[in-house]
């Protein structure tokens, strides 16, 4: 009945301010159509993995065409299997297999054919390497003067499809803009509009304000979300999604209450909304950062892919990705439910404390 | 000479006018005084010759005449408004001082420390420079905006209820400045609300929904009532009644007392054929402790400065307590560590017989709690309506209850036409009761309530004051209520006296009446003030 009413009066407060809901609706369509066609990326320390079967000179020459800081320090694998594995399990995003063959037509002047392997659910970086790749055995060719081929396999992302991974990236950042700025919002708003004090005086236990004011918001964020995937993901991308819908719903809700966590420490310490929005600029940059989305996790130095395990944004982006493209199911997502559960039960347990004082 | 001729201004916002075809003249030195009920219109008029909305007619600044804001533009540098409400100019996060320097650059003027001080130490804000706007009081956030229009010392100084909020103290010295300031060749439109004040200015006009319908000096329009006004109270279906004088249309077998400016409100109310509200309250009994609220020397401390020092204060069953002081007394505050907004730094407070320390020793009460805040704090993205249902809500009344409620409060206040209008669209007076009627929905036993009655209109006031009564006498609830209006003391059981956070005076007000024969209480309030010299 209370929570009722709170959600009723927090819907009516949202739909009142138009140009809140405006922005809103650009963040979930324009904004994502924008970037699924647009944005252009340069690599930056690309992780690649190499098998060199025909352990010739001329590899290494290759190899050593690969430097920062555009790529990481290529790395040998001793099979195409290990190197698979590695692509598989994200150490590694671009792999490169220098067969027999290759050397021994490269040598005899026949048309040589290379083996790339590249994890496309990185697509923009995936196939920004691949243009490198292309220019360094062309310099090649022309010293030597011998064609060669390219044979790309793509792996999880058989089209790569930018566009498809630029949308989905840039929808999950959004949301976790709109999710700090909307939960945070709900309660600066009380501050700044001096209805905080009646807030408190309501006969209603802190916790169900502060949960109920939560819920209003996350609604608010499934709604955009559905917009979103429904127009702009399935109705103009095309985006194929392999999994079940029913995972990214679930795993969308857990993301939106571990970033709620987030929003209640910035609403603890904004007074005005000015406040709130300069914060959650500070707060998102290095959540987005260390979630993978703009650079490959495993491009990353240790210490930093430490430190994502700890950015709720990661699990959740690599499990959208895999509900998209990898076509995971239920039982091979558990892991990321189960960290997405334990950072949104933490990240709310301190949020919660932060406010919670104020109440 | 005339230094402004206003010929046929209309304001409209969409559908509703405001004000319609509004023309007079001031003559240059001239203080004119606008008064009228909420909504009248005087401000729409106001920020019209401001140059800051848009309006139709001609309006002749000096040898200037502008038609728009656009136009005005010109001429901004010679005018200055202050707005209505308290502190809306200000930025929270700036000092007093800063808004000093900030003003200053903004209009381009050269730092005159005298005159700066003077207004400073007038507003009490002397030893307050560096304290910020957001942690400043009510009254000490208008008094700043107010010097703050008079930095630039202009020529043509507009003020839309400077003095809501203010104390009695304050608002003595700020017309001083005025008048000092129209010595100096300054002229003034200023709309009040306290008639104490119009009286003083050199002509005063009367606006009544959207028309200017009488203008004169204080003694000519009262001159038109005389025949109406009688002494004392009654209560009766015909006739008005407040600050122990009567008005009625009809002769009544009462002593004719000396009119003052209130009477004309309610003289063209009756004369409109508006009759006063009767609040019809069920008798209700109800079983509480004798005494509410105990408070045992409640301290408050912000930093090394004490806004409440060792507050003892007893609030009983069925009384009504009025909490008077100058701005910064430390009033609100005291209320707040009360409602538990505050968390109290010494003392201790016992609610409804209970000791309270925790959160959760609250909780339970809360719903035997109404407080109306300062602000009038409602949701300004609900309608009245909905704000009502969501309070009822809150409160735990289910969905008949609480539309049976709502219908009730909206005819007994009296606000019934507005159930579907955004706060910010409707007159104060109306936001007042209908805060009030917030308040009142879970049937509280006690209410708080802070300057329930500053910027209302007088004829809502007396409405107000007849409700208050009425709660207590006929559901026994206890009020503490604080006012700036000095007469509206007369209405209380008791006074308590703050001044710089101690307590000087606690009494019942016959008492007080007998201790000071002869005085209104404005003056009984200012000799206590000035006897009681702590620090
Ligand atoms: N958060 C705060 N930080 C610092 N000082 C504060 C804070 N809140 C209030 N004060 C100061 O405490 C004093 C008492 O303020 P309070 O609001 O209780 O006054 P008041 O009696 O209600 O005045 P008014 O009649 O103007 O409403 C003022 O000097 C005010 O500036
Ligand atoms: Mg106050």
């Amino acid at each position: 009945m209370k929570m009722s009413a709170i959600l009723k009066k927090e819907f009516l407060v949202f739909f009142r301010n138009i140009g809140l809901v405006m922005f809103i609706l650009y963040a979930f369509t324009l904004d994502i159509y924008i970037a699924g066609k647009g944005i252009k990326v340069t690599p930056r320390h690309v992780s690649i993995g190499y098998v060199n079967e025909a352990d010739n000179l001329i590899v290494n020459k290759i190899i050593s065409h690969f430097h920062s800081p555009q790529f990481k320090k290529p790395k040998l694998f001793l099979s195409e299997k290990a190197l698979k594995n590695a692509i598989y399990n994200r150490k590694i995003m671009v792999g490169i297999v220098f067969s027999k063959e290759f050397v021994k037509n490269l040598i005899s002047g026949k048309v040589a054919k290379l083996q790339v392997l590249i994890d496309s659910t990185a697509a923009a970086q995936a196939e920004v390497t691949l243009i490198y790749l292309q220019n360094i055995l062309m310099n090649f060719e022309h010293k030597i003067k011998i064609p060669a081929n390219i044979d790309i396999i793509k792996l999880f992302n058989p089209n790569s499809n930018t566009k498809w991974f630029m949308s989905l990236s840039e929808l999950m950042s959004n949301i976790t803009m709109l999710g700090l700025i909307l939960i945070a919002v709900v309660f600066v708003r009380e501050k700044e509009n001096g209805t905080w004090d009646i807030m408190l005086l309501m006969p209603v236990k802190g916790s169900i304000i502060i949960f109920s004011k939560i819920l209003s918001q996350v609604l608010i964020l499934m709604v955009g979300i559905t917009i979103s995937v429904g127009l702009i993901i399935f109705g103009i991308f095309n985006t194929p999604i392999n999994g079940s819908l029913f995972d990214f719903y679930l795993i969308s809700f857990l993301f939106s209450f571990a970033i709620g966590g987030i929003a209640l420490v910035i609403a603890a310490i904004s007074k005005t909304i000015l406040e709130v929005a300069h914060l959650t600029i500070v707060i998102m940059l290095p959540l987005i950062f260390l979630s993978g989305a703009w650079t490959p996790l495993s491009s990353m130095s240790p210490f930093i892919q430490f430190l994502s395990y700890f950015s709720p944004l990661r699990y959740y982006i690599q499990a959208t990705q895999d509900i998209f493209f990898r076509g995971s199911g239920f039982v091979d997502l558990l892991p990321y439910f189960g960290a997405e559960f334990l950072m949104a039960v933490i990240l709310f347990y301190i949020g919660y404390r932060k406010i919670g004082r104020l109440f | 000479m005339e230094i402004l001729k206003v010929k046929n201004v209309s304001v409209s916002y969409g559908k509703k006018i405001a004000i319609k075809n509004a023309s007079f003249s001031l003559k240059d030195q001239e203080i004119l005084g606008f008064i009228g009920a909420d909504g009248a219109g005087k401000s729409s008029l106001l920020h019209a010759i401001a140059g800051v909305v848009s309006f139709d007619g001609e309006i002749i600044y000096k040898n200037y005449t502008y038609h728009s804001p656009k136009e005005a533009e010109k001429i901004k540098n010679e005018i200055s408004l202050m707005p209505q409400g308290l502190g809306l100019v200000l930025y929270d996060f700036l000092s007093v001082k800063e808004h000093f320097d900030f003003f200053r650059d903004l209009r381009g003027l050269k730092k005159d420390e005298e005159y700066e001080k003077r207004l400073l130490k007038m507003a009490g804000l002397y030893e307050f420079q560096d304290r910020l706007a957001g942690n400043l009081s009510g009254g000490m956030r208008q008094k700043l905006s107010l010097i703050l229009s008079l930095l630039a010392r202009p020529k043509l100084l507009i003020l839309d209820e400077p003095t809501t909020g203010v104390d009695p103290i304050s608002r003595a010295e700020l017309w001083d400045i005025v008048n000092e300031m129209r010595e100096e060749g300054m002229s003034a439109i200023i709309s009040t609300a306290y008639m104490s004040e119009a009286s003083k200015m050199d002509r005063i006009m009367l606006f009544d929904e959207g028309e200017i319908i009488a203008s004169g000096r204080a003694d000519e329009l009262i001159e038109n009532i005389k025949d109406y006004t009688y002494e004392g109270e009654i209560e009766s279906k015909e006739c008005f009644s407040f600050n122990k004088r009567t008005y009625c249309l009809k002769p009544l077998n009462l002593k004719k007392a000396t009119p003052t400016l209130e009477g004309v409100f309610f003289v063209n109310a009756l004369k409109k054929g508006k009759k006063p509200i009767i609040f019809e309250i069920p008798k209700k009994q109800i079983d509480i402790p004798n005494i509410i609220v105990e408070a045992k020397c409640l301290t408050k401390k912000f930093g090394a400065f004490i806004a409440d020092n060792c507050i003892n204060l007893e609030l009983k069953k069925g009384e009504i307590l009025g909490l008077l002081g100058a701005n910064g007394a430390g009033k609100t505050t005291l209320i707040k560590m009360l409602l538990g907004l505050y968390p109290i730094d010494e003392g201790e407070l016992y609610l409804l017989g209970k000791r309270i320390k925790s959160y959760e020793d609250r909780i339970e009460l809360k719903s035997k709690i109404g407080y109306v805040s300062q602000k009038f704090a409602l949701y300004k993205d609900l309608t009245i309506r909905e704000n009502l249902e969501y309070f009822a809500k809150m409160h735990g009344l289910n969905m008949s209850e609480s539309s049976k409620k709502i219908k009730e409060y909206s005819q007994m206040l009296g606000f019934e036409e507005y159930m579907d209008n955004f706060p910010k669209e409707v007159p104060l007076g109306i936001n007042q009761r209908f805060s009030v009627a917030a308040a009142l929905l879970h049937e509280p036993v006690v209410l708080f309530l802070d300057e329930p009655t500053s910027g209302v209109d007088t004829v809502a006031r007396s409405a107000f004051w007849k409700l208050i009564r009425k709660l207590k006498a006929n559901m026994g609830i206890s009020i503490l209520i604080t006012t700036h209006y000095m007469s509206e003391a007369e209405y209380c059981d008791r006074v308590a006296v703050l001044k710089r956070g101690v307590k000087i005076v606690d009494d019942k007000v016959e008492n007080l009446h007998k201790k000071y024969p002869g005085l209104d209480f404005e003056d009984i309030f200012l000799n206590i003030y000035k006897e009681k010299q702590n620090k």
